[in-house]
């Protein structure tokens, strides 16, 4: 028996390693492929019931949901679509990233992440990064979704108009990723699943009642859904404001796996 | 006389309560297998976590090859293999897979990566669940998969934490011979146990740790193990109480 030729990665090849790592745990995930299932499901089929509603004379339906639906075609379908992403997307991926830092700590495999030449700081960037890929993915899967329920749905070829609406629903999912990035840190610190998944829907709470109140353009968790509801009303520096949430955290998230002690 | 792979050097910490490692010195050579034996709670998996790093010393310092782990450069784990209390095997993922994402994080080089799992998959007879999810296996298995994951790099350092503990008496032979193989290959290897017969087996020297501090030491083939065992552990108790 020979042993292997062992060679310390450098900081690229740790990363690149990590992200294979983390790549082909999320590729054999149930948790990230039912979470992902749910959320293109859930948003299609709110929107095309909500629409087929409308169209057969629902007036109930119009009432609650307001005149951007009562035309009952791709610009009602698209306004329904661009609402329940806003909330879902945030959910969705802050539980998805809550189970993928979180897990570590509950399945006891963290322990295993210490005393690597892959630092646990590469690894906890390898997990965001990973995750922002997934997200980038259903960014693009969803408005795929989205595109053929409404052709499902008789409401005839779309223009240009739906097509751009299409794209900022994909956007939306991925800036509302940004959003839920806390998740990572919480599950962190509160070394487990439970933490990160609390404040997701913390954020989502956060930002419902800061939409509400009027929290304005500028406030990050509510910036992302005001943009893909009216464009015009959010300027592209407050749209950055999730990204650069994101990356804070993310920094914040790092330091904490780098600094980690299993003292609890 | 070689230089130490491992050495502790007055290593403290102290949890809240006042449970933890004292004053701990120790030292682990290339090519022998040291044993921490103790009771329940004595703080053998505190010492292991101190050594991988998962606690950090209030005072003193751990030592790999000479060098303070504060201070050791990330390519220098790739020659340690660990398993402390949890095996590094996601439940999702299936005996070879998990395998060979631990030999990659381990700096086993990718084109390597095949053969390293192929060879410790035959050295610990886990060939038949290679493609079993880790989930599905039994709790031994989940066991021998992590010990796998510890050894297939063939590190200079082991640490393993009571690694027979679920094992049955097959599974006990065959980690018994793979750590041995390691020790004769050069590695030094720091194993936890509170099975007197089993690390009299495999130990060249054992160190018993009683209430968080280093109480003596045990000679692994003399008779009557387990008598100066409690001989130590009772003296020990009785020379804190006075």
């Amino acid at each position: 028996m020979t042993a292997p030729t062992v060679a310390g990665p450098g900081t690229l090849t740790g990363l690149r390693t990590a992200l294979a790592v983390e790549s082909a745990k999320v590729r054999a995930s149930l948790v990230l492929r039912s979470t992902s299932v749910l959320l293109v499901a859930g948003v299609c089929l709110l929107s095309a019931a909500m629409v087929a509603a409308v169209r057969a004379g629902r007036t109930d339906v119009t009432r609650k949901l307001g005149p951007a639906v009562a035309t009952g075609d791709w610009d009602a379908f698209l306004a329904v679509a661009t609402q329940v992403t806003g909330a879902a997307a945030v959910l969705a991926t802050g539980v998805a990233l809550a189970w993928l830092v979180g897990r570590e700590f509950s399945d006891g495999t963290v322990g295993g992440l210490f005393g690597l030449p892959v630092t646990r700081s590469t690894i906890a960037a390898a997990k965001v990064l990973v995750y922002l890929g997934w997200a980038a993915g259903l960014g693009v899967v969803l408005p795929c979704a989205l595109l053929a329920a409404g052709l499902a749905c008789g409401l005839g070829a779309p223009g240009a108009a739906v097509f751009a609406g299409l794209a900022r629903v994909g956007l939306l999912v991925v800036l509302s990723a940004c959003v839920a990035v806390p998740a990572a840190l919480a599950a962190t610190l509160g070394r487990g699943l439970l933490p990160g998944v609390a404040t997701t829907v913390g954020v989502v709470v956060v930002a419902q009642v800061g939409a509400t109140l009027g929290a304005g353009t500028w406030f990050p968790l509510t910036a992302p859904a005001l943009w893909a509801i009216a464009p015009g009303t959010v300027p592209p520096g407050a749209l950055a404001t999730a990204p650069l949430l994101a990356l804070a955290v993310a920094a914040l998230t790092v330091l904490a796996w780098r600094r980690l002690q299993l003292d609890r | 006389m070689a230089v130490p792979v491992l050495a502790l050097r007055g290593v403290t910490r102290v949890f809240d309560g006042g449970a933890g490692v004292h004053a701990v010195d120790l030292e682990v050579r290339p090519g022998e297998v040291v044993a921490l034996v103790g009771l329940n709670g004595a703080g053998k998996t505190t010492l292991l976590r101190l050594v991988l790093g998962m606690l950090r010393p209030h005072t003193g310092s751990v030592e790999l090859d000479g060098v303070p782990l504060d201070r050791l450069p990330a390519v220098a784990w790739a020659g340690v293999g660990a398993q402390i209390e949890y095996p590094l095997a996601y439940p999702e993922l299936d005996g070879a897979t998990n395998l060979a994402l631990a030999a990659r994080l381990h700096g086993v080089p990718r084109a390597d990566v095949g053969a390293t799992v192929a060879a410790v998959l035959d050295e610990l007879d886990l060939g038949r669940y290679a493609r079993v999810l880790a989930r599905r296996m039994s709790l031994g298995n989940r066991q021998r998969l992590g010990l796998a994951v510890a050894l297939q790099h063939h590190p200079r350092l082991v640490v393993l934490d009571e690694p027979t503990n679920a094992l049955d008496p097959r599974g006990i032979l065959l980690v018994r011979a793979a750590v041995r193989r390691r020790a004769d290959a050069g590695a030094a290897v720091l194993v936890s146990s509170h099975h007197l017969d089993e690390v009299a087996r495999v130990a060249d020297r054992i160190l018993v740790i009683g209430d968080g501090r280093m109480i003596g030491t045990l000679d692994p083939h003399g008779a009557e193990l387990e008598r100066a065992f409690f001989a130590l552990v009772h003296d020990d108790a009785l020379s804190r109480a006075s």
